[in-house]
């Protein structure tokens, strides 16, 4: 790539300088998981819908205070292009309908969806190591581990990953099997952007300081 | 060989300079943004960063507003119209050339 072209990009990575992308990413992962296990009992599974609406606010909210109190003072302010902005909710928008909807499609025509599901993860880490990865040499480690968990994931037993969604209410809307690899894939997934942020945060707060007073 | 030439001579003289092309490309890329963002991505001193954004400002190419955060003065910055078709073209002529 040309050097222009490099630093045309240094804005989008710029996002996750604190790791606030993959701390949020973190705590809608695991929040999930834990509202699928919750969501077994009848009680939870009546707010579960509320419960997520709830998670969903403390993340946009949550890294939005952290990166006005704490970001902009120490490396500054950024406010993205409208257009990106746009086509970055419509792209998530997007695979986030289309994934819920494959799962029910394919539980209900009874196909065998579990291993390409179990390889979903090879996607994550592909788009994990091209937005957020590419300028941080060492998170190149959680690219591999993401891509090593994913294998691992689609040559887990089927009664284990049965057992695992057995308590929860994943393995309601779809089978059994596929419910214990999402949850597997929640938790796992969630836990290595939880260190991988925590990380990234605790380097940024080290060699960054917030200046006094910012001037021209 | 002659042509190449006449680009290079043809190119932007306000964004060629190295200091100001950094500072142009990291506007081009977004709405707006601070002076202290500028500062930390290009690495460049307030002083020096103040006279590329000066001389940006009286092209045209960049505009200025100054405000608050809190009681902090802020110093936001973004690409005016005529800054994103000068670039565009910039990097257009930039590529012929080479």
């Amino acid at each position: 790539m040309d050097p222009v072209g490099s630093l045309l990009d240094r804005p989008r990575f710029y996002y996750n300088i604190d790791g606030m992308a993959e701390l949020g990413g973190s705590v809608m992962c695991l929040g999930c998981a834990l509202l699928l296990w919750l969501s077994a009992n009848s009680v939870w599974r009546r707010i579960s819908i509320f419960a997520f609406i709830g998670l969903m606010l403390v993340i946009h909210y949550g890294t939005k205070a952290i990166k006005t109190h704490i970001t902009y003072p120490r490396t500054g302010f950024v406010e993205y292009r409208r257009r990106y902005r746009r086509l970055t909710t419509i792209i998530a928008g997007a695979l986030g309908a289309l994934v819920p909807v494959g799962l029910v499609i394919g539980s209900r025509r009874h196909w065998d969806i579990t291993t390409p599901a179990s390889l979903m993860g090879l996607v994550f880490a592909a788009a994990y190591a091209y937005q957020i990865a590419r300028p941080v040499r060492w998170k190149w480690v959680v690219v591999w581990a993401m891509m090593l968990g994913s294998l691992v994931i689609a040559f887990v037993p089927a009664d284990v990953l049965g057992a695992l969604a057995n308590d929860s209410s994943a393995a309601h809307p779809v089978r059994a099997k596929l419910g214990g690899t999402i949850l597997l894939y929640l938790m796992i997934y969630g836990t290595m952007l939880l260190v991988s942020g925590g990380i990234s945060f605790w380097l940024y707060l080290r060699h960054t300081q917030a200046p006094a007073q910012e001037g021209r | 060989m002659n042509q190449q030439i006449r680009t290079i001579a043809d190119l932007d003289r306000v964004i060629h300079e190295p200091g100001r092309l950094m500072i142009v490309a990291l506007l081009f890329a977004v709405d707006r943004s601070d002076f202290l963002y500028l500062q930390h991505e290009t690495g460049i001193n307030k002083g020096t960063l103040s006279s590329h954004l000066s001389r940006l400002e009286e092209a045209g190419y960049v505009e200025v507003l100054k405000t608050y955060r809190g009681k902090v003065p802020q110093t936001l910055l973004s690409l005016t119209g005529a800054g994103r078709k000068a670039f565009e073209q910039y990097r257009r002529k930039l590529k012929e050339a080479l």
